[in-house]
């Protein structure tokens, strides 16, 4: 290699949208939907694998570490939800959803995803969690849960009289549960934006540094990787915690508690 | 007249300050809130079990880097 070349070739394949690959139906299957389905089957076929291995004794081996990790979501949904029973009877969704995209954020870190596998041009897999489209349905997923779950609990007249909190004769009442109202919508984009942000900006760091080491790109490319499997759990976490804590207020005022944090 | 319109092509420069000022903030909230928590577990050791809450906060900060950030792909 040339050492004034160094660098200088095309920039790195650096995508924001998920590319196209073929319809099915006249429904267009782009590349992070593909690799979505795939680790979704890998997940239920693991998670059917372990579920011999989880015993009231105690789990062996591999299983000991997902039963740690759903033991720690539900030790989190029961410390903000005020009791383990009502913790465990919401303990499925969140569960599922932690362990959905922390298997997704690390699928997306294994060699062959990204240009290196391609399907008429363009890459045939791709993260499914770095796909706009995959988290906002995720995020607007949770949201309409939490939402009937609330109303469930809680009646939909006192659901959204938990809205208007103050004197309902005082105007700014009625603008501030307006914007509380609106505020479930921010919420649909922010939980959306933070988790598809976080995943294909790493992905773009990785693919940068790769190119800019050229040859030695496993060594320059591997302190990032690292970084993204931390953020990659620390996302997942945070996308559950949350879902938890809009969960937890939108429920907690029937029981007229305080809130302890 | 290309010579010209490509020296003064401004899309690098807005993207760069962009970029910059975008990240500055959710750099300095980042700190303030490490600040804050080093601060709490100093006075009080027990306090450091609350690290967990601290990282939701880093991220609700973080969202407006990564918003800047993801912003220079739209400049053209």
């Amino acid at each position: 290699m040339n050492i004034f070349r160094f660098a200088a070739e095309d920039g790195p394949h650096i995508a924001i949208a998920p590319e196209y690959l073929f319809s099915i139906g006249g429904v267009d299957i782009t590349n992070s939907i593909l690799y979505g389905w795939i680790s979704a089957v890998l997940l239920l076929g693991l998670f059917f694998y372990l579920r011999k291995s989880i015993t009231i004794q105690g789990s062996k081996g591999v299983a000991r570490v997902f039963d740690a990790l759903s033991e720690f979501i539900i030790g989190l949904m029961a410390s903000s939800l005020g009791s383990r029973e009502k913790a465990l009877r919401y303990a499925p969704l969140f569960v599922t959803t932690f362990f959905f995209i922390v298997f997704n954020n690390w699928m997306g870190l294994l060699p062959g995803v990204g240009p290196a596998l391609e399907y008429n041009g363009t890459p045939l897999l791709r993260p499914y969690t770095a796909d706009l489209n995959a988290t906002l349905a995720m995020a607007f997923v949770m949201i309409i849960i939490v939402q009937t779950l609330a109303i469930r609990e809680s009646g939909i007249a006192k659901h959204i009289g938990h809205y208007f909190q103050g004197s309902m004769k005082n105007p700014m009442t009625y603008a501030i549960g307006g914007l509380e109202m609106f505020g479930e919508l921010t919420r649909i984009a922010s939980l959306a934006l933070r988790l598809f942000l976080n995943i294909v900006i790493g992905k773009i760091l990785i693919s940068i540094f790769s190119y800019l080491g050229s040859s030695a790109a496993p060594l320059t490319a591997l302190p990032f990787t690292l970084m993204e499997l931390f953020i990659g759990l620390l996302q997942a976490y945070i996308f559950v915690v949350l879902c938890i804590s809009y969960l937890a207020v939108a429920t907690s005022h029937n029981h007229n508690h305080e809130e302890h944090a | 007249m290309e010579l010209f319109a490509e020296a003064t092509n401004l899309v690098p420069l807005a993207k760069g300050i962009a970029l910059g000022f975008g990240v500055m903030g959710p750099a300095i909230a980042i700190g303030m809130i490490g600040t804050a928590f080093m601060n709490g577990v100093s006075r009080n050791p027990e306090s450091s079990k609350f690290l967990g809450q601290i990282l939701v906060f880093v991220s609700l900060a973080e969202l407006f880097g990564l918003i800047a950030f993801a912003s220079i792909f739209i400049i053209k």
